[in-house]
């Protein structure tokens, strides 16, 4: 067997499994979890859109989730609107808001951005905190919204069990991925990894590194603005802490980092990591240590960077094809 | 109109504190070339070490710079050499070391949480301590005795950083270093002595920022967010490197804090200062007072 | 036709002048030369050119129109390209990603992209070396890739900053010889150099600058025959090269 498709055989394998998950195991718990775990994974991708291609760092994402799951909920719930067309609106809003930020950040360096997006999430999120309304619109500040479980059904984004949910954010999570892979072979994403490594060659070669980051980040917001509503419809009920938190914001930045930024599988193998580490922590240490798993994150992340700043998925890349390359070799041996 | 100028003046005072808590940052840009984003952390560890030494010992809590100070230098100092000098190390040639904010930033995660685990999420404050609540009568005005004090701090302190950097030997080694690390190395100055100096003075300076609002704030975890994300903000407005531009940056802010609330609601002073950051980020990211970097 | 006018340059750095009245032309396929002592200005005199900053005052004109306050990417995509003294590889990439990143100046396409770019390998005999890491080559092939992504960008006029620096004598021949092939298919280059024995074997014409001012302007023979040059500096390089 060539040795290429001995390496994508099994990934396909698990995202056939992936799909057909929900017709073995039934239980709404662990359902929920995996959910959530799609969730965190397709924020992290999105979030390597401009945190990884482009090279910059991004520390304040929440906020565009954020930014989705309010405009999708103040408008379902004021003016009757589908969550689906509030969903398109929120990430539109949110493109514009991340391409606000970029425009004067991007051609500095890159402490700036950084700095900027911490200092805009935060400056909403206390916004949003204190105001309960907003000219016609109604925030409610800290108390956050909550939808109703009236109107089930598809073009309303709200369902009685879990499966459906499950699939939505599974084939979110798969778009995300192959866009990712799309633009990485694109002339986009060739121009993102050069302005990202040698920026004064790149723009000697022709390429407006400044555009070509502020396309990625606007391709990061919308996309973010996404989970926001899906979060919105999937818990039914937001406020500022649990949508636009700094947490949020930087366990994205951290899982991707961990995992690896800039490559497909880093943020995906990172989700897959440390997410069920951060929920057993929490759910055994939560009350008696409430943020350990929080520690441990700022942990791993500063010896990753110290030891693998590639992030973890170099290493179990490498593992990964070594494996592979033995089992086809003896394979072949025997055949 | 008096509420005007009373609050001016308090708005001064406390934005000289603001001040004082963004000169280590700018100063630490201005030497490594690389923004600190566990500054805010720092201050608030200071104000914990400030706390618990006025709680543990009953000293005024002034006093506790004797013990801050020194503390603060300390962890500053060994922060910048366990933890960051490696990575300057590995990273020379590159141009920006991202990964250093990445690691400030893990840094900033694990102070806050850890403080929050061993200390709780509760607000605390010095009750009795002889300072809380203490106020000068200027004619009908009332001036807040410790952020006057606070307000003395921070120009003593700019004017000790000054006339290290300006008047000592080790100071004008850590200036050359900021202006060509490869230059002053090869005339025999340890560039990584110097940041961690740096980074050290930097902290200390935090310290005493924390210090001088303990009397009168609330000490909490996550009191080290708000502040960093201030002391950004005030470190683009006075332009990365100038200390004096920090001090005047922090001014600025705390005259909008405190004079904007009888123009508008609290919530839009917050606006207006963003929005003010957004304004010099587009027309003018060197700041007030700020070198002109090769961005 | 005049492909590269540059009509009295001047450029101040605050209140160090950097470059004095310069003013050169350069023809279609022509290969013009810049020498000069370390520190006259070159590389300064080429960033103005590239669009990295422009000229305090005076006027340079590609093709004919004026380009002083254009950036660097709007004149690679008007066909002007430039390799940098200290390379600058994608280090992390194979030698074809690298290429391919200049190809994209004159395609969307990543299929184009990529024909274009083996194309331009195969022209400078490097497409065996195509899935190396760049950051893993040696000098010469450094210097050499450099080249080979400005040339995907299909430039009109090419400026070498000192691609020479740091080669071996024999490397250097070699380098001298793709470059003749260059301007054999049509090329315009603008040369840096300080390796005299390239320069006298390439060049049309030289130009001499010391401390910002052109001192002469000639064929490479009466340039090394030029009293003011010698006396500038040709005197001590010209015996070692």
């Amino acid at each position: 067997m060539n040795p290429s498709l001995a390496r994508k055989l099994p990934l396909v394998l698990v995202a056939v499994g992936a799909f057909a998950l929900p017709l073995v195991l039934r239980s709404p718990t662990y359902l929920h979890i995996l959910i959530l775990l799609y969730l965190y994974a397709y924020l992290t991708t999105s979030w390597n859109l401009v945190g990884g291609f482009a090279g910059v760092l991004p520390l304040g994402h929440a906020a565009f989730v954020g930014i989705g799951a309010y405009t999708s909920t103040v408008l379902s719930l004021q003016y009757g609107i589908s969550p689906w067309i509030g969903m398109l609106v929120g990430a539109l809003l949110s493109a514009i808001v991340g391409v606000i930020i970029g425009l004067p950040t991007f051609k500095m360096r890159g402490a700036y951005f950084a700095l900027a997006t911490i200092a805009f999430a935060e400056g909403i999120r206390v916004m949003v905190e204190n105001i309960d309304y907003l000219g016609p619109l109604q925030l409610n500040g800290p108390r956050g919204l909550q939808i109703p479980p009236l109107k089930l059904g598809f073009l309303n984004f709200m369902f009685a069990d879990k499966e459906p949910y499950y699939y939505i954010i599974l084939v979110m999570l798969t778009g995300v991925i192959a866009l990712t892979w799309f633009v990485s072979r694109s002339k986009l994403g060739y121009y993102l990894v050069a302005g990202g490594e040698e920026p004064e060659a790149a723009q000697a070669l022709g390429v407006n590194v400044a555009r070509a980051k502020l396309i990625a980040m606007a391709m990061s917001s919308f996309l973010t603005a996404f989970a926001g509503t899906f979060w919105a419809q999937f818990t039914l009920y937001i406020h500022p802490k649990s949508v636009m938190s700094l947490d949020i914001s930087f366990e994205i930045a951290f899982i991707a980092l961990i995992g690896g930024r800039g490559s497909i599988a880093g943020p995906l193998l990172g989700a897959l990591l440390l997410r069920p580490v951060g929920d057993f922590s929490r759910i055994y240490f939560g009350s008696t240590l409430p943020g350990l798993h929080l520690i441990i994150f700022g942990v791993v992340l500063i010896l990753v960077m110290l030891y693998q700043p590639r992030g973890l998925q170099e290493p179990l890349t490498r593992l990964y094809n070594g494996a592979i390359a033995r089992l086809a070799g003896k394979r072949e041996a025997a055949a | 109109m008096l509420f005007i100028i009373e609050d001016t003046i308090n708005g001064i005072l406390m934005g000289s504190i603001y001040g004082l808590a963004a000169m280590g940052l700018t100063l630490i840009f201005g030497v490594l070339k690389v923004i600190n984003f566990a500054h805010g952390s720092m201050l608030m560890v200071g104000m914990y070490t400030a706390y618990w030494a006025v709680m543990l010992t009953g000293l005024h809590p002034y006093l506790t710079l004797i013990a801050v100070v020194p503390v603060m230098f300390v962890f500053g100092y060994l922060l910048q050499d366990i933890l960051i000098k490696p990575i300057f190390k590995s990273e020379k040639d590159v141009r920006e070391p991202i990964t250093v904010i990445i690691v400030t930033t893990g840094v900033w995660y694990i102070l806050d949480n850890l403080s929050l685990l061993v200390f709780g999420p509760q607000y605390r404050n010095i009750q009795d301590n002889p300072l809380r609540g203490k106020m000068l009568e200027f004619g009908d005005m009332m001036v807040s005795v410790p952020k006057l004090w606070g307000f003395c701090a921070a120009i003593v302190t700019a004017l000790l950083i000054y006339l290290f950097l300006q008047r000592t030997r080790m100071g004008r080694a850590v200036r050359a270093t900021s202006l060509d690390r490869d230059a002053a190395s090869l005339q025999g100055i340890n560039q990584y002595k110097m940041y961690n100096i740096s980074v050290g003075i930097g902290t200390a300076a935090a310290g005493v920022a924390g210090v001088a609002l303990v009397p009168f704030y609330n000490v909490f975890p996550s009191v080290g967010v708000l502040f960093d994300i201030k002391c950004f903000i005030i470190v683009v407005l006075g332009g990365l490197g100038s200390i004096w531009g920090a001090l005047l940056g922090g001014i600025i802010v705390g005259v909008i804090e405190s004079v904007g609330p009888q123009f508008m609601a609290a919530t839009w002073t917050e606006a207006v200062v963003y929005a003010l950051f957004l304004l010099f980020l587009f027309f003018k990211p060197s700041g007030l007072f700020g070198v002109k970097y090769d961005w | 036709m005049k492909i590269l006018e540059l009509k009295k340059v001047r450029k101040f750095f605050g209140g160090v002048k950097a470059v004095e009245s310069f003013s050169l032309d350069v023809g279609e396929g022509e290969i013009v030369g810049l020498i000069g002592p370390n520190g006259a200005g070159k590389s300064t005199l080429f960033n103005c050119v590239a669009g990295v900053f422009p000229p305090t005052t005076g006027e340079i004109l590609f093709q004919g129109t004026k380009i002083n306050n254009q950036k660097p990417w709007d004149l690679c995509r008007k066909g002007l390209a430039r390799t940098f003294q200290i390379v600058k590889p994608f280090a992390s990439r194979t030698v074809l990603y690298n290429v391919m990143v200049g190809a994209f100046a004159v395609t969307d396409k990543r299929a184009e992209a990529e024909q274009r770019a083996l194309e331009v390998l195969r022209q400078l005999h490097l497409e065996g070396k195509k899935d190396l890491r760049a950051g893993n080559l040696t000098i010469a092939d450094r210097k050499c890739l450099e080249i080979a992504r400005a040339l995907a960008t299909r430039p009109k006029l090419l400026l070498l900053d000192e691609v020479m620096a740091g080669l071996r004598p024999t490397e250097v021949d070699e380098m001298v010889a793709i470059i003749k092939r260059l301007r054999e298919g049509g090329m315009t280059i603008f040369v840096i150099e300080h390796i005299m024995r390239a320069i006298m074997a390439l060049s049309d014409r030289v130009a001499v600058l010391h401390f910002g001012t052109k001192i002469a302007e000639g064929t490479p023979q009466e340039i090394a025959h030029d009293e003011r040059v010698i006396k500038a500096y040709l005197g001590e390089d010209y015996g070692a090269a």
